[in-house]
């Protein structure tokens, strides 16, 4: 079902925390919110499924306005980032919670049926007899996804579920989640404020800041052009590396502290003398291009499979690479490595991408 | 702790220092079964003698029934300050209430409040509500001097279930109420029962309200028999016979104690008395 | 799709915040406040606002809780007298007279006087008085159905007899129509005065308040007041409660929670029994009279012997029962003090005494401060176990403040109650009381405690 936000508002003690917020979730898609914490993510979260008000605005599932609706007539189905199981009842108990508490009386049988159609999907049949207490981390991620999803709920809303697992448990998890939205075909948020979740995990990335969605895209087209300094900045692992300086004569760009590199092509023309920053990613220093930059190499991080290097370029300018291991570069090497002008990135004094 | 220091002028300075407490508490239990002559304070001899008031009901009254009625009292302050303590305490918890702020503000005032000082005002409305001189009375009266701490108590453990397994009830479909119930209610239990001792402890040693606001009522309690005993000088002074119906008393409370140390430790912290 | 700001809205968005919609009242809420607030109300607000009512009235037992009446008595008049009433003026009120009316007949037909007889005195004197009693017997026997027998005859007369001595009104209209009639050369004024005097019932006056500000005993109630509490807060409360946990903190865990449960047993001993015991502990025939004798001390009732002797008990025992308090409290403080200081502070050489006063006491700062807060208020307003032992005594060298109002309006053994007294006193506690635990209430940041609810439906 789609879902719809409609200039929604929300404050607390009369201070807005959101205003005039616009988003739109398509039909079976998944859209991850991401942000830095306090930004506002669990805040539209807990107001799409009614437990906070909004102050203005409208949220609409398909057609039908639910601004003025209890959490308990929204079929929205929430999974928190402690699970919030129920402690004393069983898992069986847990998941088959939202068919008992509904007002006409299902028939035990059904619910039974119900609950373990969900736990099949879910591969958690063996636990159905347990406590919260008795599960690991990830088992209880499970039968909060199972207890969310056993209403078929119009939305499936998901509170940081990941942030709670250990690093293997959260690959897996990851997979899980996706597959199960897919197998389902429901309409998904998921809140986090790790990228590579949201990158992975989604169709779409709504990314946020002090109460306000800065751009929305897919995965791909977000990182190749983000909107602004901001999205570029949250965006990649290791960071985006930015350099504050001007733009010179001939297309080339300068810094106070000397460094100077050519501008991306479609700025080459650009008048002298204004302000921009550039957007070096790591990937794109040391891999062929136009421009290139030597220093001094100050830090070298192995990773395994690829190395990250800090390269001194100017007094107070580090650069940043990302290269298959070598062992040929150690630190205090100097090195002349080209960058790849035309994929860096430029924004103007107010941060948004020329 | 930590065995840089010696232990043992710590054992010495912690026995002088409960002495008093170790020589009452130790001669309470010893006295209920034995003679010491007169002018000493060692036992020559010993006895069951002090237990013939369970028996024979013209050493100390009826404590078969003064047992009764301090049990029934007890119990019906739990049966008060139970239900009423854990709703009150999950309402100002987790609702909106109007002016809710001002009602918690009111709770702890009252629950530091020394609420004895209104017995004056609590018998002209046990007066005028012809409850004064019935065990009701008694029972309402303790049972409201109590609550606030109740409340208190109780919501100290509302506060501490996750806010989330809340939101996930009501995401579920469960109205507040059913939410409450079936969910958070189990979520205190602990809470519950540590309170439950503590009104029952409570109410089993009462004496001022039954004495003040219950005099001529028919059902006397432990507490004020064993006073009455004491008070009433007629016969040789037994204080060993005091002790033992004292002791006797006494016994549903230890094992109370006992049983539920741990729990009741919690909310002894929070406690007005003394 | 990235929400930019879009100029046009920016008035309408402004303007929000200010009817931001409050969270709807959870009607639950007040369904399942309203037990707690009915008791509440009825035994704890209602008690508050009476004692506040109370302790502007003279109401005691003489003056009865209900309405009164007015009622002329010999000892009013001899008060009037004093206060300056003319003896005129007593003595026609005093003065009896014979007055035949339907009221007197209807009084003598009661007492069983023959009918025709009164019929006979209804036709000839009906709405005559008497100034004596001997002119209307010697009209009587004029009668021809008066009865034959001198006693009979003067019995009959007698009940014909009115006087508003001892006669209750209930209305003050009543006593002075009755006055009027009875003693009409009694000025308006004095019988306004008499009338006013008269009245039986509590009235509303400030007199509890100037007797307390005047009385001698005050001063020394507050005194012992504040020698009490201020005692057995210092010295057990605090001193012993907080000796008693860092003593514990250094001993094995086994023998610190033998010892915690001994000094928890004088709270959860029912306060009678624990009277009981200490009576035992000190009384002549005791335990401690019965040791200073054996090692040459002298012996007596030391709970009510000696007027030092009964503070000391009183103190004590008082104190046996708070220092559990801070027990329990400084304990839970000194755990959460992480023990890696304490190591530190060792490796570094410190003595035990170093190591108490350099780094756990002053982490103790809050808790005393708690601990001095709460018991102070629960200390000012205890008198149950000094009601049990000292009472008091010997003589009022031991009563404190809430005892005396207690015993003021509901125990003495005089029998006159005098609730209004006891009621002023109280409320003086109360007074103080709300002052106080609003202080704290500020000290210990109540706004702190306050979240507000997560849910908004
Ligand atoms: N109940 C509340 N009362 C007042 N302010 C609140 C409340 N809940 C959240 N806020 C404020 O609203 C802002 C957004 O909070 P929110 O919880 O939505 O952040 P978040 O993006 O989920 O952060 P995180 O990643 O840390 O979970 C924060 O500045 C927070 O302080
Ligand atoms: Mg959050």
């Amino acid at each position: 079902m789609r879902l719809h936000l409609d200039n929604f508002t929300k404050c607390f003690d009369g201070t807005p925390v959101i205003e005039g917020l616009n988003l739109t979730v398509e039909d079976g898609e998944m859209l991850a919110l991401l942000g830095p914490s306090g930004c506002g993510k669990s805040t539209t979260l807990l107001s799409i499924c009614g437990i906070y008000r909004a102050d203005g605005g409208r949220i609409l599932f398909g057609d039908r306005d639910v601004s003025a609706l209890p959490s308990q007539r929204r079929n929205v189905g929430v999974v928190f980032q402690n699970y919030a199981l129920y402690p004393h009842l069983t898992v069986e108990e847990n998941i088959a919670f939202p068919l008992t508490v509904q007002k006409k009386r299902t028939d035990k049988a059904e619910v039974a049926r119900q609950v373990r159609e969900i736990a099949e999907l879910i591969h958690i049949e063996a636990l159905l007899s347990r406590r919260p207490a008795q599960l690991s981390g990830g088992q209880q991620q499970r039968v909060a996804l199972a207890r969310a999803l056993v209403r078929k709920p119009d939305v499936l809303l998901l509170d940081e579920p990941l942030a709670n697992l250990d690093a293997k448990l959260r690959l897996e998890m990851r997979s899980e989640i996706r597959r199960l939205q897919l197998e389902t075909g429901i309409t998904a948020i998921l809140v986090t404020h790790d990228q590579v979740e949201a990158m992975s995990m989604c169709d779409r990335v709504a990314i946020m800041d002090k109460g306000e969605i800065l751009q929305i895209d897919s995965p791909t087209e977000m990182y190749r052009a983000p909107a602004n300094r901001f999205v570029a900045g949250f965006l990649g692992n290791p960071p985006i590396t930015f350099l504050d300086g001007q733009t010179a004569q001939e297309g080339r760009f300068a810094m106070a502290e000397g460094l100077t590199l050519p501008l991306p092509a479609h700025l080459r023309n650009m008048p002298a003398g204004r302000p921009i920053a550039l957007g070096l990613r790591p990937e794109h220093f040391g891999h062929g291009g136009a421009g290139q930059a030597s220093g001094r190499v100050t830090f070298v991080e192995p990773q395994g499979r690829e190395m990250l290097f800090d390269v001194q370029a100017a007094p107070g300018v580090t650069l940043r690479s990302i290269q298959p291991t070598r062992d040929d570069v150690a630190i205090g090497d100097e090195v002349t490595w080209s960058i790849d002008a035309d994929r860096m990135l430029a924004f103007d004094a107010d941060g948004r991408r020329l | 702790m930590t065995r840089n220091f010696a232990l043992f002028p710590l054992m010495v300075v912690i026995i002088l220092v409960s002495l008093p407490l170790m020589t009452m508490y130790g001669f309470l239990i010893l006295d209920t079964f034995t003679d010491a002559p007169p002018g000493e304070l060692w036992p020559d001899e010993f006895t069951l003698r002090h237990w013939r008031f369970l028996w024979d009901m013209s050493a100390a009254g009826n404590v078969w029934m003064a047992t009764l009625n301090t049990a029934v009292l007890a119990l019906s302050m739990v049966a008060v300050v139970v239900p009423v303590s854990s709703l009150a305490g999950y309402a100002i918890s987790r609702l909106n209430l109007p002016y809710r702020r001002f009602f918690l503000a009111g709770i702890l005032v009252m629950h530091a409040f020394p609420a004895v000082t209104l017995l004056i005002g609590v018998f002209f409305v046990l007066k005028f509500t012809g409850l004064y001189n019935t065990m009701i009375g008694v029972i309402l009266v303790k049972g409201a001097l109590m609550l606030p701490f109740g409340i208190w108590i109780m919501k100290g453990f509302y506060d501490a279930v996750p806010w989330e397994i809340e939101m996930a009830g009501v995401q579920d479909g469960a109205s507040r109420l059913t939410v409450f119930w079936r969910l958070i209610v189990p979520q205190v239990k602990p809470g519950l029962v540590a309170l439950s001792v503590f009104a029952f402890l409570d109410g089993w040693g009462e004496y001022l309200l039954p004495r003040v606001l219950a005099p001529g009522s028919e059902m006397t309690v432990m507490s004020v028999l064993l006073n009455q005993l004491i008070a009433g000088d007629d016969i040789g002074f037994d204080f060993n016979l005091f002790k033992t119906v004292g002791v006797f008393y006494t016994l549903p409370v230890i094992a109370l104690f006992v049983i539920f140390q741990n729990r009741l430790m919690t909310i002894f912290g929070g406690g007005t008395k003394g | 799709m990235s929400s930019f700001a879009d100029p046009t809205l920016e008035g309408a968005r402004s303007s929000r915040p200010s009817r931001a919609r409050r969270a709807p009242v959870s009607r639950l809420g007040l369904i399942l406040m309203a037990p707690a607030m009915l008791l509440l109300t009825l035994f704890f607000f209602l008690p508050v606002a009476l004692t506040g009512v109370f302790a502007f009235t003279d109401l005691s037992t003489s003056t009865g809780i209900g309405r009164g009446d007015y009622v002329v008595t010999p000892n009013l008049l001899r008060e009037l007298g004093d206060r300056g009433m003319s003896s005129a003026d007593l003595e026609a009120v005093s003065r009896a007279s014979v007055t035949v009316d339907a009221e007197t007949i209807e009084r003598a037909r009661a007492a069983g006087v023959d009918g025709r007889f009164l019929d006979d005195i209804e036709g000839d004197f009906l709405g005559r008085s008497f100034d004596a009693p001997s002119d209307f017997e010697r009209d009587l026997r004029r009668l021809r159905t008066a009865p034959r027998r001198a006693r009979d005859l003067k019995s009959a007369a007698a009940l014909f007899e009115t006087s508003v001595l001892n006669q209750r009104f209930t209305t003050s209209d009543g006593l002075s129509a009755k006055l009027e009639t009875l003693a009409p050369e009694v000025t308006p004024a004095a019988r306004a005065q008499i009338v006013d005097a008269s009245y039986t019932g509590a009235r509303f006056t400030t007199e509890n308040f100037e007797r307390l500000a005047t009385q001698k005993e005050t001063a020394r109630l507050v005194a012992n007041t504040f020698l009490y509490v201020g005692a057995t807060l210092s010295l057990f409360n605090v001193g012993l409660g907080l000796f008693l946990a860092v003593v514990l903190f250094y001993t094995p865990k086994g023998m610190s929670s033998l010892f915690s449960t001994l000094w928890l047993l004088p709270r959860i001993t029912p306060v009678v029994l624990y009277a009981v015991m200490w009576k035992w502990f000190t009384w002549e025939g005791g335990f401690l009279p019965i040791l200073a004798e054996q090692v040459g001390l002298p012996s007596f009732n030391y709970m009510k012997g000696s007027v030092v002797t009964a503070w000391a008990t009183m103190i004590t025992l008082n104190g046996f029962i708070g220092a559990s308090f801070g027990l329990i409290l400084f304990s839970g403080a000194l755990r959460a003090i992480p023990v890696q200081q304490l190591w530190a502070s060792e490796v570094d050489g410190a003595s035990r005494w170093q190591q108490v006063r350099r780094i756990i006491l002053p982490q103790m700062r809050w808790p005393i401060l708690f601990v001095t807060a709460y018991q102070t208020l629960s200390l000012l307003s205890s008198y149950e176990q000094i009601w049990l032992t000292t009472n008091g005594g010997p003589g009022r060298t031991t009563t404190v403040w809430a005892l005396e109002a207690f015993k003021t309006a509901l125990s003495n053994y005089t029998g006159n109650l005098e609730y209004g007294m006891g009621a002023a006193m109280a409320l003086v506690l109360v007074v103080v009381g709300l002052v106080l635990s609003l202080i704290y209430l500020r000290l210990f940041k109540f706004n702190e405690l306050v979240g507000r609810p997560k849910i908004e439906i």
